[in-house]
């Protein structure tokens, strides 16, 4: 399955609490990306909290939008990426 | 007998016939390799449950060539009524299983419908099952189907079924394991046997396990088949001799019958019964499972199985051909090596097969026929080749068809006969174009009509004029397409031949619509009356995709979405899966010309996840998902259009070219690359000039000027197209707002002045078109425009109530339980424009109080990302 870098800004600023609220915020985002087949690897977040840079495997880009309409995600950019691992040349 | 192993299957099956009792209807899907126990489970199940429902058994029978619809003749048999009845008058198929659904919806009482072995049903049974299975969690019935899944390759017709069937929610899949040591050991019990040992011969295989334990032989035996063999070896001739004959006969036969065509007395068949090889199952006696059935016609040398069949064949032939025998009777006359009677059944088994809608073994049918023909007179073989031609282009065999019906060809010249040959060479026109031979069927046609021309007029000459009026509109020639089409006409109303009088109203209708003209509109309409009149189902379905892409390709998008979304629906209810993606193709084009891209995206996916045949469904879906990944900057815009090239190149044909030329020519542009913009705007102009296609050769213009190349763009060039290449963007802006293409209204409104770019802006950042945004901001940058707004506001877009930032920021405000005043200093906003925000939000969610609107945020996960603004800090 192709893998996506996914930038998302958040004008405001993207919190999700370290509580229960936090948790049941980001499960109901993984459910629904897995009814279309998308998983939610992990994300990087800018110090402002105002961009971030996910990590999903997923079938095709429309998949990863619609999650993100879904989940109402903004969506700046998706780029297929492929892993490359320096210490793999070691 | 023992189940082992089986609770927890059991178990689900038992909850999913509550489901279905409670009125959701379910489909369990059994497999496992042959021997696994899937019939005992099921018996199982039914002495457990039956009860509680009404059950219906079908079966599919291991014949190389099935009988159609033999599960649904079983359960009509033992049902009788309505269905029994309509099977017995020849009902149409349609018929036939609207009937079936509505007993499955009864309800007085669940239904248990149990049908095994459909890695052998035919195509007609599989339509059946494909249909019901489509509407049926609106039942009140378990469907139970069990198959080998190691008999279903990848091309198996079985496939399709399943993967349609695996879609529902309503399936429940049951893959049976082999048995565990420990239930090896189990059913060993007492006995002096290793338990390792026969574990590791047998695989775990429950029917491979009990059959050496009953055979109470020493050892154990290397297959299945020494171990059936040890035991008939140890049976008296006259047993062996009526087990070999029911192996002939088939999987299930009634006792009178048996005794009958074996000439044995019932105790014999007493005998057989007690060697625990034959059992009783209702009335009907059966093999205890079919891999017995195998192992004894296995090892029967030819010469006695040719013996057999010749008996088994006479003997039926005396008392007396029943209905639905044909298929049985042509297969024991190959096994006799009868040529007489293969040339009898046969054909009559193919006609029988190809009216109950099973063409595969329609075909399948003709070929064994053809294989008996070699001494028949030329026009007889050509007469079979024919049919089996027609049977072959129906289930997409194209190169078999091809090569039929060009045998036909030469034997209908041998046999002297024009006419035929004729009528042969213009059907062969049709597996050609399908196979992309555009020229080779195009030359097959222009003898056709030769041919026929130098006869007086017949109903072959209408059906040949109609066939070169279809490549006529199939290469856009409009005007000989309508001059053919009209003469297809007038001579199948003189011959009063009602089909090739709707597919010709129907080449007409699309070939004037296509070229613009809308007196083409009734032709359709009298296609579609003269369609639905004679129960054309697949004309009716044409006749909608036909319009609905004749306005697409006119960019009349309103007209064309109507009448493909109508087209749509029709398809569904009749399971034309052809016209049905072909259709969701082309919806996926226009929504994305609409500017409702998600839509788009969903429909295109759909077509291109769908395994189907249908070369030009997929070109179509591939430019749809392409342009759509090239306007928002989407990964994988080039694949899928390197493959819709591929495919396009396969056809050859301008309608396919065209549209993947230009997808392509618009994702070179935004590479930066001119020079394939011009490569690709240029590969398919010259055959878009030649037809004067209006609208493809205004696309290419317009890219190949953007490529830097001085072109004029022709008179009759698509209006929009033509204003903005003549620098009129404020005209094509307009003409394309008409037209309602916001993104190629955008595009023009980006070569107008500042405040037409900041429209264009606006335009591309709500249709998430980042690409076309970005490039127009640079060029604004660099004409030193000030002010040009920063950037998406990608959220207004992606939430489903279409919530724009600051509304959203309030709501989570909202779901913190803050007051407007409170929100007001949070934001460094009045109350009042608070006040102004939230009731715009309470419209968008369609609520009515505050409360309401942030347990909805809350539920729906509205403001997860926001969170910071309802958290205290």
């Amino acid at each position: 399955m192709p893998r996506y870098v996914i930038e998302r800004t958040f004008p405001n600023g993207l919190e999700i609490p370290m509580d229960a609220k936090g948790a049941q915020g980001t499960l109901k985002v993984v459910g629904r990306n897995a009814e279309q087949g998308v998983t939610w690897v992990h994300s990087y977040v800018t110090q402002d909290k105002k961009k971030t840079f996910c990590v999903y495997d997923g079938p095709t880009p429309e998949a990863i939008r619609k999650v993100a309409e879904l989940n109402g995600l903004p969506v700046d950019r998706i780029t297929e990426v492929r892993v490359l691992d320096p210490y793999f040349y070691l | 007998m023992l189940l082992l192993e089986r609770d927890h299957d059991l178990h689900l099956l038992t909850a999913a016939l509550d489901e279905a009792a409670a009125g959701m209807g379910r489909i369990a899907l059994i497999s496992g390799e042959a021997g696994i126990g899937k019939t005992s489970l099921i018996g199982h199940f039914i002495a457990q449950n039956g009860k509680s429902a009404r059950l219906l058994a079908g079966y599919c029978d291991s014949l190389f060539t099935p009988t159609p619809l033999v599960p649904l003749h079983d359960i009509a048999r033992s049902l009788g009524g309505r269905l029994l009845a309509q099977l017995e008058s020849d009902a149409p198929r349609a018929q036939l299983f609207a009937t079936m659904l509505d007993l499955l919806r009864d309800p007085a009482r669940p239904t248990l419908l149990v049908i095994e072995d459909i890695h052998w049903a035919d195509e007609a049974t599989l339509d059946l099952l494909k249909y019901l299975g489509r509407r049926f969690a609106q039942t009140r019935a378990l469907l139970i189907l069990s198959y080998r899944q190691d008999e279903v390759g990848a091309r198996h017709p079985l496939r399709l079924l399943l993967g349609d069937l695996a879609s529902s929610h309503a399936t429940l899949r049951l893959t049976l394991p082999r048995l565990t040591l420990a239930a090896v050991r189990n059913l060993i019990g007492e006995r002096a046997l290793d338990a390792d040992a026969l574990h590791r011969q047998t695989a775990g295989n429950p029917f491979f396990v009990t059959e050496i334990l009953s055979s109470n032989g020493g050892g154990i035996p290397s297959s299945v088949n020494d171990s059936v063999q040890a035991r008939l070896a140890r049976l008296s001739p006259a047993v062996r001799n009526v087990l070999e004959t029911a192996a002939i006969f088939g999987s299930r036969l009634r006792a009178a019958k048996l005794e009958a065509i074996c000439g044995a007395d019932a105790e014999t068949i007493d005998n057989a019964m007690r060697a625990g090889i034959l059992e009783m199952a209702g009335e009907e006696i059966i093999f205890r499972h079919e891999l017995v059935r195998d192992a004894i016609l296995a090892t029967l040398p030819p010469g006695r199985f040719r013996d057999l069949s010749r008996r088994v064949l006479t003997a039926i032939r005396a008392s007396g051909i029943e209905r639905g025998d044909l298929a049985q009777l042509a297969h024991l006359a190959e096994g006799a090596g009868d040529t007489a009677s293969v040339l009898d059944y046969g054909p009559a088994a193919a006609k029988a097969a190809a009216s109950a809608g099973a063409h595969r073994a329609a075909a399948t049918q003709y070929k064994r026929t053809l294989a008996f023909a070699g001494a028949q007179p030329a026009a007889e073989r050509a007469r079979l080749l024919d049919l089996y031609a027609e049977q072959c282009a129906i289930v997409d065999n194209l190169a078999e068809a091809i090569i039929a019906r060009r045998e036909a060809v030469a034997l209908w010249h041998e046999a002297g006969s024009s006419l035929q040959e004729g009528a042969a060479l213009s059907n062969l026109a049709w597996p050609l174009v399908r196979s992309g031979q555009n020229a080779a069927a195009e030359e097959a046609s222009q003898r056709a009509i030769a041919l026929l021309e130098a006869l007086p007029p017949t109903r072959e000459l209408a059906a040949a004029c109609r066939m070169q009026a279809h490549l006529r509109m199939l290469d856009r020639d409009t005007a000989p397409a309508v001059h053919w089409g009209k003469r297809a006409i007038e001579l199948a109303t003189r011959f009063d031949d009602k089909t090739t009088l709707a597919a010709a109203e129907l080449v007409v209708g699309a070939a004037l619509l296509v070229s613009g003209d809308d007196k083409g509109l009734p032709h359709f309409n009298r296609c579609l009356d003269l369609a639905r009149a004679g129960g054309m189902d697949d004309v009716v379905g044409l006749a909608f995709l036909n319009m609905g892409s004749s306005y697409g390709e006119r960019y009349e998008f309103d007209k064309a979405e109507a009448l493909l979304r109508e087209g749509i629906a029709y398809a569904e209810d009749c399971d034309l899966d052809h016209s049905n993606n072909y259709m969701s193709a082309w919806l996926a084009l226009i929504l994305l010309y609409q500017g409702r891209w998600s839509d788009a995206g969903n429909h295109a996916t759909a077509v291109v996840n769908c395994p189907n045949f249908s070369l030009v469904s997929q070109v179509m879906a591939l430019v749809a998902l392409g342009r759509l990944r090239a306007r928002r900057g989407d990964p994988g815009a080039a694949v899928v259009l390197d493959e819709a090239l591929d495919l396009a190149r396969q056809t050859n044909t301008l309608q396919r070219l065209a549209p993947v030329h230009a997808a392509r020519a618009e994702a070179a542009w935004f590479e930066g690359d001119k020079e394939r913009v011009a490569a690709e705007a240029t590969a398919a102009y010259e055959i878009a000039f030649n037809h004067r296609h209006p609208w493809h050769v205004g696309e290419f213009t317009f890219w190949r000027r953007r490529a830097g190349e001085d072109i004029r763009p022709p008179r009759w060039c698509a209006k929009p197209f033509a204003l903005q290449i003549d620098g009129d963007w404020q005209g094509a802006a307009a003409a394309w707002r008409d037209l309602n293409c916001p993104y190629e209204e955008a595009r023009a409104l980006a070569d107008g002045d500042t405040p037409a770019k900041l429209r264009a802006l606006e335009i591309f950042d709500r249709l998430g078109a980042a690409p076309a945004a970005q490039m127009l901001r640079q060029r604004m940058r660099d004409q030193g425009t000030r002010r040009i707004p920063r950037g998406p506001r990608a959220t207004t877009m992606r939430n489903p109530h279409g919530l724009t930032v600051r509304e959203i920021a309030i709501l989570d405000c909202l779901a913190g339980g803050l007051s407007n005043a409170l929100i007001g200093t949070r934001l460094h906003i009045s109350s009042k424009t608070v006040d102004h925000h939230v009731s715009s939000i309470l419209a968008k969610l369609q609520v009515r109080s505050r409360a309401e609107a942030a347990a909805a945020a809350l539920a729906q996960g509205l403001v997860i990302q926001n969170r910071e603004m309802a958290a205290p800090k």
